[in-house]
């Protein structure tokens, strides 16, 4: 028999016969105990030996862990228990006592107890703590084979040579020796009665049932982790499965398939199943509720002596006579499929659930797929077709299957798919929209099938391919155990080849160009070309992997969750307690499928490597908005960056002055590097730095340099090549002071000093050079006095003949005032983003205040908080002009003639939109401007229309797209809607832009700006342009019409304010009138509704002001009332100042028409005020007043509407 | 054997004209082919050379090779019609609508030429007598569209895809009528057809990542629909002056659903291409604007 398909092997190990195997319930450890007297202990996941423990004497058949403690114990040939710590590494003590071999031994789930089966046919309790033999059981009259406690209750159950299988109770024993001090008299009398003493008077374990069926004797038995199940295995070559209640126990059925003894058995922890091993070389798995067998898994030449399971995990250890192998009943890889928001998935009852990532919400089961496969195999790939909305799951089971159905609608509850198409092979894919491609092995044979599952096409794939994955539309990857290939499936052809081994997954990035494919060991990014990347390698396996929506790769191993760049870039981002398979990553969140196939959300850090992402992409807006608000510093960090050649990113996060001034240095920033210098002063360092700044032309630094290093000479050609005479001077002086005269000579050549140098050659006697010197230079004086001081002649001295005296070139440019064109220093943006950043910051408080000159330091930014003073207005105007929809129908009328006309075409969908709707944009998107205006007239009594014709413009452009036709025909027009899902002709409407979220979001924003920075004519601008937006706009509810509303009521009350504030600063203050009309047009720029930060800078501009004039009842009046706003201590300090002042003499100088204590509204268009109750007229749309007399004329506000016109009020949203 | 279906030697240049990818047609060696298939492909090429707007060149070398053929003819008709020469085209191609109307090539060729005249219902009847030309469908299609009949449309497209499903051409009219229609077409079908014709490399184009780009805004997914356009944009050997402006007008469009105004798009796209529908349009309506707002302020001053 073949290996099973789904029996996965993760671990094997050569050695001698292996007779006993327990599991580290929390590490993924086994020991291993064998015939060669030697017990092992193994790390399964690496795959390495991690110790040995050689005490025993002969084979070693009994091995456990302790649940808790560092401890395992082991009973060998040697008749000898032993106990042994695994961190010390040796064994703790022996235990003695049994007569014979010591088949089993265990530890009790909680008290200090092991459990030994013997030869001996006893069955012995020992107490580890105090070391001592507490219960020994009697009763099998051959070996005692196995021995094991219950789970829970006080039972043990063991299986013997004797044909037998006993279930003993030792309740008994559990009381006495819990809390022996606690027991009164009674308790001790009730004990000595209830419980009936054995035949040997031995009242603490006691035989409960004694099982007989099997005719051979019996090696193991295991009770079930929950049921009152037994199984059993004997040499009958039979595993029994036994049931027992409170009072009786007996044989349920019977496992045959065994061919030799059957040597050991036990419960799937969590499955119905049972495992079996036996000496006919097999490993068997039988259903628990049929009793029939599942799977067989046969090995060569080797008979299976034991078998164990791992208590929480899906894992087995099977021992056999070469060793001992660790598998896996099946994958735990849930099948899984993203679209979208949403995660398609298998659950381990076989059912296709949807995950919503957006509301992190799972759905009822979509769909079950019971019927696939066999019952005990989950499905091993699914893959998702949006078009359609049909899935493609496969199933290894019966070499491979594939099922294509399609999903329901809604989740109803697990429905059985009635629509399913099947066939044959292990991989299945879509490729297009109604495409798929299956692939199966056996055949070498790739099959292109359309949507009714027959075959369209027939590839045949490279020899040996193993797997094929989704390769890009229209392509395939073709994976060999080497390499993987891109496949056109159109062209027929191979497009690209990469030697990647063993490509066990692919996982695509979001926007398509790039792919991860996943080895065992290896992560390998791809171009969606197939040309490689990056990879990289990892010691633990690798499990998962998804791109989050940067372009990060993040994976999970066994034990981790890690993340790559596309450079190669990696690091840890998390541990993980259990393994888990990463399905997407969105911002901080990380969606996997846990092996129970739950979604899960794991939190993740994304600071690091969105850091670096940033770094590698230059964004170094992100880095710095990242640096501010996270706490990423540290020394691999810096390294990170210095590395990969940012040190002047890197020089924003150290201190060290010798690191700052490598990294100054490496980056050019000479002006950190001078000042570490001088902090840190070593020769070294200066040396350093002169020669980079003489690299970059810094002159003045490698002065600096040469200065600190007192390198005359240099100092000396330096001011030479700057031409600085002057410093030339002063070096040729420290030369004589130091008494230095081949310095001296130097510096007279450099200045072209004849008479220094002709003085000094004579000091040093050296006559002939002097001479000579003076010669050329047709010193003849000179020459005559050096010819007299020794006497020669000048017929005596024979000179060679000589030019004209070379002159050093006298300085044009005096370069030594500046630096030389410095070599630009590579500031990065980052670093003027980091300066600039303080930079704006200045600037926008400066801003706030400079424009309202008196005041400084106005506390603006208080940030926008909606006061719905005007929000009332609504009903009253509804009220009053309730004029209906009825032009509605008229309308509707004139397009049923237009369309009647034109009988050969139908009507376009422009048309469709006027007859479906009442609202004026709608109108306007149709591009019947007549009907859109007719509407605003009633609604609002718009007559200027001159001012709407951008936002008619607008909002009729954004409806059309041109779409490429037949080549050489005009394009297709088409008609964008804001309906997107809508079906029904008689409800698509179009796409009215800037809609209300864009407006309150940024117009008002934009506005506030405005007002804040005191750019009162753009501001002005841009609410009156939101006046015209909302006045053609719809909305989608009820809720929008009123947020509208109120927007409309604050602009309107900026618009005012600002028209005020611009009218007073277009008058000049010469003359009595115009300063009696400035200050009262200061003191209504703060009657208007404006957001309160807003209207402090109103009323501190119109406080001071009146101060300023003397009008100190008014400022007084002011004063009061930013107190009473509070906000800003600095503006509330200064009312607090003027206030006091005002006090001492509250009159006013000059008269002005400004009541402080009197309720009353300004005229929009006179700017003055309206009291309560004296006669008005209203804009019908924005709610502006006027005096009567403006009555019929154009708003000032909305520069649309007429004033007090009869109107129906704005329609924004057709319910 | 059909030499446009998947096997035959035209398949590429085929579609490659129908994706947009005009130079790629150009480009096709014709010297492999077989005689008969010699002629179709340079018709391809003439057509293609059409719709990049080099119709005198067209006209100067078919008057060269002689223009016997019903084929020719009809090329060569559009081809005057495309350099305004109108009145000459038309009555070249009257008798050959008469005579051939049988032929395939004079009924697509012809039909293009009566479409631009708007001459629909000429179109529409010599059209109806193809015989399985999935181009003449694709035409039918487009002409339905143009005279905003969405039923006729539909029509033609559930019967053609009865007998030739998953042809380039029909998939284009069913996406071409799942813009028009929205609702779910649009979101399952068009998106579909063409997300998947802009990311298969082999049909990748200028003109697909437009139409993508299109579906896009239309679904309102505006971010990957400003990428898409951007990438239609982007100087590549298919973006001619034509899809430019389509893709200008499309970005415009976007630019407003954004809330961004019309933006750098509207300008370049007045510029460059003063004859675009949009811009067209764009002016009409806004002598309308004036046209109906005065009729208002008459009346405000009368009042």
């Amino acid at each position: 028999m073949q290996s099973s398909p789904s029996m996965l092997t993760k671990f094997e190990s050569k050695s001698s016969r292996a007779k006993g195997i327990a599991f580290h319930p929390k590490r993924p450890w086994i020991l291993v105990s064998l015939h060669s007297s030697t017990i092992q202990l193994w790390d399964y996941r690496m795959g390495t030996l991690i110790d040995r423990f050689e005490e025993h004497d002969g084979p070693v058949r009994g091995i456990d862990f302790h649940k808790t403690q560092p401890l395992f114990v082991s009973g060998g040939d040697d008749y000898k228990i032993k106990v042994w710590s695994y961190q010390s590494r040796r064994c703790l003590f022996t235990l003695n006592g049994h007569l014979d071999y010591v088949r089993t031994v265990f530890f009790h789930h909680e008290l200090p107890w092991i459990l030994s089966s013997s030869d001996d046919q006893t069955i012995r309790i020992w107490n580890w703590q105090n070391r001592s033999l507490i219960c020994t059981m009697t009763g099998h009259n051959h070996y005692a084979m196995c021995a094991q406690f219950h789970p829970r209750d006080d039972l043990i159950v063991s299986a013997s040579l004797d044909q037998s299988v006993r279930v003993w109770d030792i309740s008994g024993l559990r009381k006495k020796h819990s809390a022996p001090t606690s027991m009164t008299f009674e308790d001790q009398m009730a004990r000595a009665n209830s419980n009936q003493a054995d035949m040997f008077g031995n009242t603490d374990a006691i035989v409960k049932f004694v099982l007989e069926g099997h005719d051979r004797g019996v090696n193991w038995v295991s009770f079930h982790p929950t049921l009152p199940l037994i199984v059993s295995s004997g040499d009958d070559r039979l595993v029994k499965l036994w049931r027992m209640s409170e009072t009786k126990a007996w044989e349920v059925d019977t496992c045959r398939g065994h061919f030799q003894n059957s040597s050991a058995c036990l419960f799937h922890p969590h499955q119905d199943l049972i495992l079996s091993v036996g000496e006919d070389k097999t490993i068997r798995v039988w259903d628990l509720n049929k009793r029939t067998s599942v799977q067989s898994f046969k090995r060569e030449n080797d008979r299976f002596w034991v078998i164990a399971a791992h208590p929480e995990i899906n894992l087995f250890a099977a021992g056999h006579d070469n060793g001992v192998m660790v598998f896996k009943l099946e994958r735990e890889r849930p099948a899984s499929a993203i679209h979208q928001n949403q995660l398609f998935y298998v659950d381990k009852q076989k059912m296709v659930r949807c995950y919503d990532f957006s509301k992190k919400s799972d759905s009822s089961p979509l769909l079950s797929l019971r019927k696939l496969g066999s019952p005990w195999m989950p499905p091993r790939t699914l893959s998702y077709n949006p078009a359609e909305r049909a899935i493609l799951v496969t199933s290894p089971a019966e070499n491979g299957v594939y099922e294509l159905v399609h999903l329901p609608k809604d989740a109803a509850g697990a429905i059985e798919p009635t629509d399913a198409r099947k066939g044959a092979g292990t991989s299945a894919v879509f490729v297009a929209r109604n495409r798929f491609a299956v692939f199966s092995p056996s055949s070498q044979q790739i099959d292109i099938k359309d949507l009714s599952n027959s075959a369209t096409k027939t590839i045949k794939p490279p020899p040996g391919t193993t797997d094929v994955f989704f390769g890009g539309t229209g392509c395939l990857l073709l994976t060999t155990s080497a390499v993987v290939a891109l496949y056109d499936i159109q062209q027929k052809k191979q497009l690209a080849e990469l030697a990647v081994p063993g490509v066990k997954y692919v996982i695509w990035s979001n926007d398509g160009l790039y792919a991860a494919l996943l080895s065992k060991h290896n992560v390998t990014i791809v171009t969606k070309s197939l040309e490689q990347v990056s990879t990289l390698h990892e010691t633990i396996r690798i499990k998962s992997a998804a791109w989050d929506d940067a372009g990060v790769l993040l994976y999970s191993t066994l034990n981790h969750i890690k993340y790559t760049l596309l450079n190669g870039d990696n690091g840890i981002v998390r541990t993980l307690d259990q393994t888990v398979y990463i399905v997407r990553v969105k911002a901080r969140s990380v969606f996997c499928l846990d092996r129970q196939s739950k979604p899960k959300v794991l939190d993740v850090d994304p600071t690091e490597y969105r850091f670096k992402l940033a770094l590698v992409k230059r964004n170094y807006e992100e880095m710095l908005q990242i640096i501010k608000t996270s706490s990423l510093v540290g020394q691999s960090i810096i390294s990170y960056l210095q590395k990969k050649g940012y040190p002047e990113i890197a020089l924003q996060f150290v201190q060290d002055p010798q690191t700052r001034f490598e990294l100054a240095i490496e980056c050019g920033n000479l002006d950190v590097a001078v000042e570490m210098a001088k902090q840190l002063d070593r020769p070294k360092l200066w040396t350093r730095l002169g020669t980079e700044a003489l690299a970059h032309g810094n002159h003045q630094v490698v002065e600096m340099a040469y200065q600190k290093l007192r390198q005359f000479d240099k100092l000396s050609f330096l001011y030479l090549s700057t031409g600085d005479e002057s410093k030339l001077a002063r070096m040729a002086k420290i030369a004589e002071h130091r008494g230095d005269s081949q310095s001296r000579f130097q510096n007279a050549l450099y200045l072209g000093d004849v008479d220094t140098r002709v003085q000094m050659l004579k000091e040093l006697d050296l006559y002939p050079l002097a001479y000579a010197t003076a010669k050329s230079s047709g010193m003849e004086d000179e020459c005559q006095s050096i010819l007299e001081a020794t006497g020669f002649t000048e017929d005596q001295i024979t000179l060679p003949t000589m030019g004209k005296a070379l002159q050093p070139p006298k300085p044009i440019v005096p370069t030594h005032q500046a630096n030389w064109p410095v070599k630009a220093a590579s500031h990065s943006f980052f670093e003027k983003a980091l300066l600039g950043e303080v930079g704006g910051l200045e600037e926008d408080t400066m801003a706030a205040s400079n424009g309202f000159d008196h005041i400084d330091g106005a506390e603006a930014d208080e940030g926008p908080t909606r006061d719905g003073a005007l929000g009332e207005d609504e009903d009253e105007d509804a009220a009053g002009w309730d004029m209906g929809d009825d032009i509605n129908v008229e309308v509707e009328a004139d397009f049923v003639n237009v369309e009647s006309a034109d009988a050969g075409s139908g009507s376009s969908e422009a048309d469709l939109w006027a007859r479906n709707s009442p609202i004026a944009a709608d109108h306007v998107a149709a591009g019947s401007f007549d009907t859109a205006m007719q509407l605003l007239n009633r609604q609002v009594g718009a007559v200027h229309f001159a001012p709407l014709k951008p936002r008619f413009l607008e909002i009729y452009q954004a409806t059309k797209t041109y779409l490429p036709g037949m080549p050489g025909l005009p394009p297709i027009v088409n008609y964008v809607r804001r309906t997107v899902e809508e079906e029904d002709t008689r409800k698509v409407l179009p796409i009215v832009p800037r809609d209300i979220e864009t407006i309150a979001s940024v117009d008002l924003q934009e506005g506030y700006g405005a007002m804040r920075s005191n750019r009162l004519d753009d501001g002005l601008k841009t609410f009156k342009r939101i006046l015209h937006s909302l006045m053609v706009n719809a909305v989608s509810s009820q809720q929008q019409v009123k947020e509208a509303v109120k927007i409309i009521s604050t602009a309107t009350e900026y618009t005012l304010a600002m028209s005020i504030e611009l009218e007073r600063r277009a008058l000049s203050t010469d003359g009595e009138a115009n300063l009696k009309k400035s200050l009262e047009l200061s003191a209504y720029f703060t009657i208007p509704k404006l957001e309160v930060a807003h209207r402090q800078l109103a009323l501190s501009a119109a406080m001071k002001f009146a101060f300023a004039n003397k009008n100190l009842s008014s400022a007084l009046s002011f004063s009061n009332r930013i107190i009473a706003n509070g906000g800003s201590p600095k503006l509330v300090e200064q009312a607090k100042k003027v206030k006091s002042q005002c006090e001492r003499s509250p009159q006013d100088k000059i008269d002005i028409e400004y009541d402080q204590f009197a309720e009353f509204d300004i005229c929009a268009a006179s700017h003055t005020p309206i009291y309560h109750g004296s006669p008005n007229a209203k804009c019908p749309f924005d709610g502006s007043l006027y005096h009567s007399q403006y009555k019929g004329q154009a708003c000032r506000i909305c520069e649309v509407c007429e004033i007090g016109a009869p109107a129906s009020g704005i329609r924004l949203f057709a319910s | 054997m059909d030499p446009f279906s998947s096997e035959g030697e035209l398949l590429t240049p085929h579609t490659s004209l129908y994706q947009g990818q005009y130079s790629s047609v150009l480009d096709f060696d014709t010297n492999s082919l077989s005689p008969t298939n010699r002629t179709a492909a340079q018709i391809l090429k003439y057509r293609a050379q059409i719709a990049l707007g080099q119709s005198s060149a067209v006209l100067s070398s078919l008057s060269a090779s002689a223009a016997s053929s019903p084929d020719l003819t009809s090329v060569r008709a559009l081809a005057l019609y495309t350099s305004d020469k109108k009145t000459e085209a038309l009555s070249a191609l009257e008798s050959l609508v008469e005579k051939e109307g049988e032929n395939g090539t004079v009924q697509v060729l012809c039909g293009t030429v009566l479409a631009l005249a708007e001459r629909y219902e000429d179109a529409l009847s010599l059209l109806s007598k193809h015989q399985g030309s999935l181009e003449a469908v694709l035409l039918t299609t487009q002409i339905h569209l143009a005279t905003n009949r969405l039923d006729l449309a539909q029509r033609e497209v559930t019967a053609a895809k009865k007998w030739a499903q998953d042809n380039l051409l029909v998939n284009l009219a069913e996406a071409w009528v799942g813009l028009r229609q929205g609702g779910s077409l649009l979101s399952s079908t068009s998106y579909y057809i063409y997300s998947e014709l802009a990311s298969t490399p082999s049909s990748s184009s200028a003109s697909s990542l437009l139409a993508q780009g299109i579906t896009e805004l239309h679904l309102q997914r505006y971010d990957e629909a400003s990428a898409s356009l951007a990438q239609s944009l982007s100087p590549s050997s298919d973006l001619t002056p034509s899809i430019k402006s389509d893709a200008l007008a499309a970005s415009v469009v976007l630019s407003l659903c954004t809330g961004k105004g019309t933006g750098e798009a509207w300008g370049e796209l007045q510029q460059q291409q003063s004859e675009h529908v949009m811009v067209r349009d764009i002016e009409e309506k806004g002598k309308a604007f004036d046209e109906a707002a005065g009729k208002w302020r008459a009346k405000v001053a009368a009042a």
